[in-house]
């Protein structure tokens, strides 16, 4: 099942023609003076943009973010397969300012000034705002694991942000002696995308099967349980022997016994109790939080993460200032580009409502997250969610689910649709 | 059963207020996935050239279960047949 060839999985990964504009060509595109900021050119932060720049044409809108370029974390798996590269998970933010009308400033916030609304750039340029969108992703809490830190990270790569640590842990993977052992410490909630970890032992897993079949992928989880777990074991079991003796995955629960420490000279992590597991390629991925300009600027509560009210995405600390992405604690859905995306669009909306003092519409908000076990091997989890009575976010009843094995052909089809999600997402939100 | 009754029952379990979602809010929700298809088969249907009661047909047939779907009934589920109308009726209108 493995056997997919890269230059098809390549050709279905290409992007498709122009046309962006025509997706947004029959919403009222009003006038409405304001400023708003947006920080962070992710998968937030680029649709609040763009969505902002398609409703209304009268808004000055500035985007702020230190990278030229962004490399998406979704699709970022499929590397250790083999099946794609950096480059080819890497979008500018050009549409957005050509046909959006949107301020790009390529400098990174050092300090929200909240009781001036403005913001102070690391240039020293000062930005003021009438209303803040912050989308800035996540920080790691490298207390979590002792003897990781930043610059051990530069040796065994967490590679949970895009770029230069994901090509250097394919790399270890791929130059891994015959037979070797990878681990992944896999990260306790919330964080980033659930399903990840899960979706990278899957992707190891089948360049092992192809390149180092007596290699072993040994997952060590804090969590009793993970996302789309009965899907990913049912598809381990069919693809890589999972639950025999030579199967290519591993995975344990060590909720009472967690992983706390790195002898990184002697490749081993410790758990708590003081047992060791050694690894030939090791990725730790840590516990996270909101990333440090939201913790600094006073965002964030006791967990490390900026409560809103969902209706609007507005900080509870901050009228001014909203709140979307990972960094926002948007439960029960989950930190996804998907949910991302949907809150960014929910926010855009309140935003404008709120210049424009007017009612802000009812909102909804969608969760597609797709995994890859085989590159012809889909499956994925669904959540639609909505304000209840007491104007919490709540799952919608009876909505949602896990991919059925039921439908026949499934898995095949929701490996195609991965991929076109992917590549839709990625011009939905960077036009 | 008093109205106030049923909303403190509803907390916390998923039920949703009755206000209507803003149709052009969840379109642009869908939209997220139904761009251009380049490979027919393999992508998520082009949704452009489709009439309003074509949509609105596929969803609610989605919803109740007669037309198989890897996805659409999961999130179809989620919205009441007046709100599938009316996202229908914008997505056609686009
Ligand atoms: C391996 C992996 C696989 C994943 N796969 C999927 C998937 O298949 N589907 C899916 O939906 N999600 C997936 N995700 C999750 C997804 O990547 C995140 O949920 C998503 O990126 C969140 O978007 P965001 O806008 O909140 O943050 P980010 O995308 O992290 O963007 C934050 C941006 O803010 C900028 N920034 C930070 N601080 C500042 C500052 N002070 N000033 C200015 N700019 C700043 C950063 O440079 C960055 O560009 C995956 C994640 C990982 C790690
Ligand atoms: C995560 C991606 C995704 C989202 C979001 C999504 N769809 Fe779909 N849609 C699909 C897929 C995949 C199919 C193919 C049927 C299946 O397997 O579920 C489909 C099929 C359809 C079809 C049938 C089209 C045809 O020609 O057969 C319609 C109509 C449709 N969707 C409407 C919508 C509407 C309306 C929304 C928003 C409420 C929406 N979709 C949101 C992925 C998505």
């Amino acid at each position: 099942m493995c056997e997919l060839s890269r230059r098809r999985f390549l050709q279905a990964l290409a992007v498709g023609g122009a046309g962006s504009l025509a997706a947004c060509a029959g919403l009222p595109r009003k006038k409405t003076g304001g400023r708003v900021v947006v920080v962070g050119g992710g998968f937030g932060g680029a649709t609040a943009a763009k969505t902002l720049g398609s409703l209304d044409a009268g808004l000055n809108i500035t985007l702020v973010e230190p990278k030229a370029r962004y490399i998406t974390c979704p699709g970022s798996n499929w590397l250790f397969a083999g099946l794609t590269d950096l480059l080819r998970l890497s979008v500018d933010y050009r549409t957005l300012t050509e046909y959006y009308g949107i301020d790009l400033v390529t400098d990174s916030v050092e300090s929200i000034e909240r009781e001036r609304r403005q913001l102070r750039l690391t240039s020293g340029r000062m930005l003021a705002y009438d209303r803040l969108i912050l989308s800035p992703g996540i920080a790691f809490n490298w207390d979590s694991i002792a003897g990781y830190t930043p610059e051990v990270a530069e040796l065994f790569p967490h590679a949970w942000q895009a770029g230069p640590q994901t090509v250097l842990l394919a790399r270890q993977l791929h130059a891994m002696r015959r037979g070797g052992v990878v681990l992944i410490v896999a990260p306790p909630d919330p964080y980033r995308c659930p399903p990840g970890p899960y979706e990278r032992a899957s992707m190891m897993a089948c360049w092992l099967s192809r390149h180092n079949p007596r290699g072993k992928i040994i997952i060590l989880d804090p969590k009793r349980g993970f996302s789309k777990q009965a899907l990913f074991e049912a598809g381990w079991r069919r693809h890589y022997r999972y639950g025999e003796a030579d199967g290519l995955i591993e995975w344990h629960s060590l909720a009472d016994n967690p992983i706390t420490q790195l002898d990184a000279q002697g490749r081993t992590v410790i758990s708590d109790f003081g047992d060791r597991f050694s690894g030939d390629v090791i990725n730790i991925i840590p516990a996270q939080t909101a990333a440090t300009l939201a913790v600094a600027a006073g965002l964030t509560d006791a967990g490390g993460w900026c409560p809103v009210e969902p209706k609007t995405s507005r900080s509870l600390f901050d009228e001014f200032i909203h709140v979307i992405g990972d960094a926002a604690h948007f439960s029960p859905m989950p930190k996804s580009a998907f949910a991302a995306n949907s809150e960014a669009k929910a926010c855009a909306m309140a935003v404008i409502g709120l210049l424009r003092e007017v009612e802000v519409p009812t909102p909804s908000w969608l969760n597609v997250c797709y995994s890859l076990i085989t590159p012809e091997h889909g499956i994925s989890v669904a959540g639609v969610y909505a304000l209840d009575a007491a104007q919490s976010l709540v799952a919608v009843a009876g909505a949602g689910g896990l991919s059925s094995p039921a439908i026949s052909g499934s898995a095949e089809l929701e490996a195609g649709y991965a991929r076109s999600v992917y590549r839709n997402l990625l011009k939905d939100s960077f036009g | 059963m008093p109205r106030l009754l049923l909303a403190l029952l509803c907390l916390g379990c998923g039920f949703r207020a009755d206000a209507e979602v803003d149709p052009a809010l969840l379109a642009l929700n869908c939209l997220s996935c139904h761009r251009e298809a380049s490979a027919p088969a393999a992508d998520v249907p082009a949704l452009a050239g489709l009439s309003a009661s074509q949509i609105r047909q596929d969803l609610l047939d989605f919803k109740y279960l007669r037309k198989p779907a890897t996805l659409m009934s999961r999130i179809a589920k989620g919205f009441s047949d007046e709100e599938l109308r009316a996202v229908a009726d914008y997505l056609a209108q686009r």
